[in-house]
């Protein structure tokens, strides 16, 4: 398996969109960028030409009410759907990737590579023990078991999960298994994690700590965030909040100084296993940590 | 009002057709299956001469032998149809449905299911017959007329059927009227006792000695009894192994486990050895009855041509088909539960399937995993009752091996034959689970 995401991406990228607008956003080199995003399902438009640029270390909140297509305009980022017109620029440590013009084999595994994600319930493999479902998303990506396992142990630790390794995710509660879910999206390296609603089954302080871990992904590890929610206090912790109704972007804020502070915990200033994204890639310029994972190292 | 919405979320929207559709084709099958064993049977059951008793006597062996996996195949589909109905039970409960609602609409949805499942198989019954009716009995092929079941027979097995579907419906209803939310918290995966194992092996070991004990019965009454008590017992103990060897094997695999679908797998048949013996727990039966009736047969058939009279080479000859025909049909069940269950499974599992797809795992891998968690259980049960029997049995097979490499030979094949068609139950629910995970979900939620 190749090391990261081919160069060829970026060639047929240029080749897509050599001259394009600026969007919203403000950052003239974002590291995800959409144009005329388009996508129906049957009769209903969810997302009707959509403009959205996203900075490198922006934790971006997509708030609207149900049905406005704020989910589709994740999916379609994360290229889990393409859609069906519009562009979808990703600015990888490997090069410049149009999303939109992948087939399902290659965004599947840019999705492995490139992007970590959060969803609200975990779905996480409930067999599995808490490393090794965290483990698995290496070596999903050919990183063998022992290895993987050793990343994952640090990452778990990393957010406070440590002695609770060996748990099945029912033993976990809703909180812990998010954590859980935080480092599975978080050991791979990749430089954008994508969360849908991932506090909308807590109560509010266990909501409150999970933000706390997902900001740590822009604050401590210079990683890009993007979460879908209808809760405005987690969209409010956020640098940027874009929302949308009926399939378009009514406003998209730009970017604010820097993500809220999470509260920091016990071991908040380890900065994780020496695995995932490039820092010169992803981390932001007041934010970065010394040493940040390399992605290429996770697909070894 | 409450009525009102069962049926709004009872009926079938055109998204829904197809979880509809698969339980009333696993009923279909299941009344198909019994049948035509019971069509096969009556005839053998009438067979004429002096032998009559004795083919009066394997026919209720096999029949025995068949009941177990169609009745796990009938509990499979029965489960099939709950899975389906599980989430709007929970729905009707939250809107304040009472429990005797709720119970009302399981029990009538789940036995029209089967009713209209039911009625397709005697349908379907009636189309296989002449397919059936070629393998040759008595001499002769048995016949497509000979091996129709009379009318109330038919309507006999249907209202059993149905039966099977209600009974599951409410046993299942616990959990749905408990808890409206429907919640199922895994905790620690279950661990099998040993003390199961010790009494299983050594009663196999007693069965063995059973089995060499043979010639020194003193009648052919008592020799029959021990090889009877020497099967049935082997049988009833390797119940108590089973499990018990899936999951030890299952917990070395999850140490040993290298790649993510090997891990998947292993995970999710340590999640309940039990049930991962049920849905093959048949091919361990029909593993064991093909080595240890094959022996027999093969013997007998040494024997065909020299002292024996045509009445007798003609028993020969039936055994060793019905044995075959044993193993096949077994097989059959057990593939079916498979497709069945795996059914089910794909249906349960679509949510964390579709994130794991989300991530970026290739259906590949998942379906590898899938694979991994029947062909593992399948293999050990098969190949532990083919070495259990043989140890039963021990100077007669190796007699028969050397003596009927032919025979022998054809029992092994139906074994193989076997196993191939369980991973053809397997194989076919391939697109349900393609077609599960292709869905975009962002329709629903955008």
């Amino acid at each position: 398996m190749s090391d990261q995401i081919p160069t060829s991406f970026a060639e047929r990228a240029a080749a897509a969109a050599p001259n394009r607008p600026s969007v919203p956003g403000g950052d003239p080199h974002p590291v995800l960028a959409a144009y005329g995003l388009s996508k129906t399902y049957g009769q209903t438009v969810a997302l009707g030409g959509v403009d959205l640029a996203i900075g490198r270390g922006e934790a971006v909140a997509i708030m609207g009410a149900s049905g406005s297509g704020k989910t589709t305009l994740l999916h379609c980022l994360a290229g889990i759907v393409p859609p069906d017109a519009g562009s979808i620029r990703f600015a990888g440590p490997g090069g410049s990737v149009e999303v939109a013009g992948l087939s399902e084999r290659e965004r599947s595994r840019l999705r492995r590579e490139a992007f970590g994600f959060v969803f609200q319930q975990g779905l996480l493999v409930p067999e599995l023990t808490a490393i090794e479902n965290v483990a698995l998303a290496l070596m999903v990506g050919g990183v063998g078991r022992r290895e993987a396992e050793q990343h994952a142990l640090g990452w778990l630790a990393d957010l406070g999960l440590s002695g609770l390794e060996q748990r099945r995710i029912g033993q976990l509660s809703g909180g812990q298994a998010q954590r859980v879910a935080i480092a599975r999206a978080l050991v791979t390296g990749a430089p954008v994690i994508f969360a849908d609603e991932p506090t909308g089954a807590l109560d509010s302080h266990t909501s409150s700590e999970v933000m706390d871990a997902l900001l740590r992904i822009v604050t401590d590890y210079g990683r890009t965030l993007v979460v879908v929610t209808h809760d405005a206090d987690v969209a409010a912790r956020c640098t940027r909040t874009v929302h949308m109704s009926d399939g378009r972007i009514m406003d998209a804020a730009l970017p604010a100084s820097a993500p809220a502070a999470p509260h920091r915990g016990a071991g908040s200033h380890h900065t994780g296993p020496q695995f995932g994204a490039d820092p010169a890639a992803s981390a932001p310029a007041d934010a970065a940590p010394a040493a940040v994972a390399r992605p290429e190292e996770a697909q070894r | 009002m409450i009525a009102r919405l069962a049926w709004m979320l009872a009926r079938p929207g055109r998204a829904g057709l197809g979880l509809t559709l698969l339980p009333i084709v696993a009923f279909a099958v299941v009344t198909t299956l019994m049948l035509t064993v019971i069509g096969g049977a009556q005839t053998l059951w009438n067979a004429p001469g002096d032998i009559r008793f004795i083919y009066q006597l394997l026919t209720v062996v096999a029949l025995a032998l068949l009941v177990v996996p169609l009745l796990s195949l009938g509990g499979a589909a029965a489960r099939l149809a709950a899975r389906r109905r599980d989430d709007r039970l929970a729905t009707l409960r939250l809107l304040g449905a009472s429990t005797a609602t709720v119970s009302a609409v399981a029990v009538l949805e789940s036995g029209a299911l089967a009713l209209v499942g039911a009625l397709a198989g005697g349908v379907l019954s009636l189309a296989v017959a002449p397919l059936v009716g070629l393998i040759p009995f008595l001499g002769h092929p048995l016949g497509a007329l000979n091996v129709l079941v009379a009318p109330w027979g038919v309507v006999a097995v249907v209202a059993g059927v149905v039966a099977v579907a209600i009974v599951s419906a409410v046993l299942g209803l616990r959990k749905v009227v408990l808890s409206p939310l429907g919640v199922r918290m895994r905790t620690d995966a279950p661990r099998q006792g040993w003390i199961a194992v010790v009494i299983g092996v050594l009663g196999i070991a007693g069965a063995s000695f059973l089995s060499s004990a043979l010639g020194a019965a003193g009648s052919v009454v008592i020799m029959i009894v021990m090889a009877g008590a020497a099967f049935a017992g082997a049988l009833a103990l390797m119940n108590l192994i089973g499990p018990w060897l899936i999951g030890v094997v299952a917990r070395r695999r999850v140490r040993s486990a290298s790649t993510p679908a090997k891990l998947l797998a292993a995970r999710a048949i340590l999640e309940s050895p039990k049930a991962a013996w049920r849905q093959v727990s048949a091919s361990a039966t029909a593993s064991f009855v093909a080595v240890f009736a094959g022996t027999g047969a093969a013997l007998l058939n040494l024997m065909n041509g020299e002292d024996l009279r045509d009445q007798d080479a003609m028993l020969a000859v039936d055994i060793r088909t019905g044995v075959i025909v044993t193993v096949v049909g077994t097989f059959l069940m057990v593939a079916c539960a498979v497709g069945v269950t795996q059914a089910a499974t794909i249906l349960d599992r679509v949510e964390v399937n579709r994130s794991l797809g989300h991530l970026g795992t290739p259906l590949s891998v998942i379906e590898r995993a899938r694979l991994g968690t029947v062909v593992v259980p399948l293999l050990t049960t098969s190949i532990t009752a083919a070495v259990a029997a043989v140890v039963v049995v021990l100077p007669l097979a190796g007699l028969a091996l050397v003596l009927a490499p032919l025979s022998v030979g054809m029992i092994v094949v139906a074994l193989l034959a076997g196993v191939g068609l369980v991973l053809l139950g397997l194989l076919a629910t391939r697109p349900l689970q393609a077609r599960a995970l292709s869905t975009e979900p962002a329709a629903a939620s955008a």
